[in-house]
């Protein structure tokens, strides 16, 4: 897995998420779900946000939060939904 | 609150235990004889201003044995003493003057000596409040308050003398007990750790105002003049455990104010080895209502508040289908209290309609709202639940932002925790919480987070957490200053 792929996740989650925060603690197997990081407002954010910057429809985008538990779980959904690289970030 | 019973007391140890200490203040010992004679001077400065006939004073509670020597002389002439925090505002100092019906402001000079100044206020600044009857109370304390001014609180002479002797018999004071003073002197805690303690006869150490956050200026005066009594806020217990210090003189150790967390108190039983450990619950309206005695080797934190109060009645105030009712039983509500050492009602005659109520059962008692959330559990135990004005809602859910508090500040890499709620364009309110950790650990936010998420419901999980290295701004009675935090993260500067 490329850094390059792996950095817009993260950096949004970090943005989005941890604004202003220390995220050095934030590794791929980190549950986002269950420690409140995204709750339920959140992960509406976060699929919408999926689904634009990896031009990815929302209906092919599963709704439930246990696809989006760690970044590794993103980026696995991610890499299979869109072979492409991302248009932009 | 002093009371014409405690003014003969200390005139009685003057004669019968002069050279015995009564104050330790500056690095200075003062004795019973030196005390009068300070207080002898003060009364005669007091006689001889051209003031007329005075009944009520303005005396700021600076910090020194010359203060405690004035209020005395104040009282001895009959004189009702406004004690304000030294640290109010000329504006607010200004409002309360007035508002206290007493003109005269009297502060103590260093060595001896009165400086007495008149202040001309807007007299319609009086409006609405009594003046405090000398003959029924001559000491007025201040609370807090929400609007900036602080509520004014006159203590009765009888209610003194009333926990004067309950205090005196549950903690065991006599002309042997070394207190520490931590507070200030407006607070309602120098009722015990100055007041009650120099009726017995005992010795009063009074810490430095501007040193009181120091753990070794506080760990030296406490171990260099043999303090047996130990009053204050979590606070105080956790700076004098600090640096596993030990202090084998204490017999008393008074937890108040805040909830103690169980780190806390076990770095406590350690630091007093001879100690009997009390948390005592109250408020400056009531004084102490509630008492719990903590065996060390059995009991259960969190703790609860303890029994009633020989001569505290109370009870447990719900919202019911039709209108406020009396919980029976085991459930949350309001504590009301009705004390034997409660105030006879604010200074400002509006508020006490809504502070104070008669007994909800019937009868012509008068119960303080403390706007405290009891739970009582089926074995009749309370437990403070939080401030009633805590309670906020996230997401639609109802949550006490001092409970999140709790959890957070018992995670072992936390010496304490804040929480405040911030308006969220989302969530209508979400929580932010401000840590600090403890030295030398790896606490992250994200850490801490999940940790909050494994011991709170989701929606008491806060959503951003600031970590810190330096302790938490505090109010002036040691509690964290939560609308500072809250105003710092507002405005978006970055604490």
């Amino acid at each position: 897995m490329s850094t390059a792929f792996n950095d817009p996740i993260r950096a949004y989650i970090v943005r989005e998420f941890l604004a202003g925060e220390d995220a050095e603690d934030l590794t791929d197997d980190f549950d986002l779900i269950e420690s409140t990081v995204v709750n339920s407002l959140g992960l509406v954010r976060l699929i919408s946000w999926i689904s634009e910057t990896y031009r990815i429809p929302v209906d092919d985008i599963p709704l439930e939060p246990a696809a989006y538990r760690t970044l590794a779980d993103i980026r696995d959904f991610v890499g299979k939904a869109a072979p492409a690289a991302p248009a932009t970030v | 609150m002093p009371s014409p019973r405690l003014l003969r007391a200390i005139s009685r140890h003057a004669q019968d235990q002069p050279d015995r200490t009564a104050l330790v203040s500056a690095g200075r010992r003062v004795s019973y004889a030196e005390l009068e004679r300070l207080t002898a001077r003060a009364a005669a400065e007091l006689d001889g201003a051209a003031f007329g006939s005075v009944r009520a004073l303005c005396v700021p509670a600076h910090k020194s044995a010359e203060t405690v020597a004035l209020l005395l002389a104040a009282w001895r002439r009959g004189i009702n003493t406004l004690v304000p925090s030294p640290a109010l505002g000329a504006a607010a100092l200004s409002t309360l003057t007035a508002q206290a019906h007493g003109p005269l402001t009297a502060v103590a000079v260093p060595g001896g000596g009165v400086t007495l100044s008149r202040e001309e206020t807007d007299p319609a600044l009086a409006d609405g409040f009594s003046a405090p009857d000398p003959e029924e109370s001559l000491l007025t304390l201040t609370t807090s308050g929400s609007t900036g001014v602080p509520k004014l609180v006159p203590v009765r002479v009888e209610a003194f003398d009333r926990f004067a002797d309950w205090a005196t018999a549950k903690f065991g004071l006599d002309g042997d007990t070394r207190a520490l003073s931590f507070s200030p002197l407006n607070f309602d805690l120098a009722l015990l750790d100055v007041w009650t303690v120099l009726e017995a006869g005992g010795t009063v150490v009074l810490a430095d105002a501007g040193a009181s956050g120091d753990a070794g200026y506080l760990r030296d005066l406490t171990q260099a003049n043999g303090v047996t009594l130990v009053q204050g806020v979590p606070l105080l217990h956790r700076l004098l455990a600090a640096d596993d210090a030990r202090y084998p003189a204490v017999r008393t150790v008074v937890f108040t104010g805040e909830a103690v967390s169980e780190q806390g108190l076990r770095d406590t039983f350690a630091a007093c080895p001879a100690a009997r450990f009390h948390n005592v619950f109250g408020c400056t309206e009531t004084n102490d209502s509630f008492v719990l005695d903590i065996d060390p080797d059995a009991y259960a934190h969190p703790l609860s508040i303890g029994d009633p109060i020989e001569g505290t009645d109370a009870v447990l105030l719900i919202e019911g289908a039709g209108g406020t009712e009396v919980l029976e039983g085991p459930g949350t509500g309001e504590l009301l209290v009705h004390t034997p050492f409660q105030t006879c009602g604010y200074l400002e005659q509006a508020r006490n309609a809504q502070a104070f109520m008669p007994d909800p059962r019937g009868g012509g008692a008068m119960f303080y709202r403390t706007g405290d959330l009891v739970h009582r559990d089926a074995d009749g135990r309370h437990f403070l639940q939080g401030r009633a004005d805590f309670q906020v809602k996230v997401r639609g859910v109802r949550t006490n932002t001092l409970e999140v508090e709790t959890v957070l500040g018992a995670h072992p890499d936390v010496v304490e925790a804040a929480v405040v709620a911030l308006p969220c364009p989302e969530a209508g309110t979400r929580l932010h919480a401000e840590v600090v950790r403890r030295d030398g650990t790896s606490l992250s936010s994200l850490g801490l987070r999940a940790y909050a998420a494994k011991h709170l419901p989701r929606h008491a999980v806060p959503s951003s957490v600031g970590l810190a290295g330096t302790p938490l701004p505090k109010t002036p009675t040691g509690k964290p200053d939560r609308k500072s935090i809250l105003s710092t993260r507002l405005n978006g500067v970055s604490s």
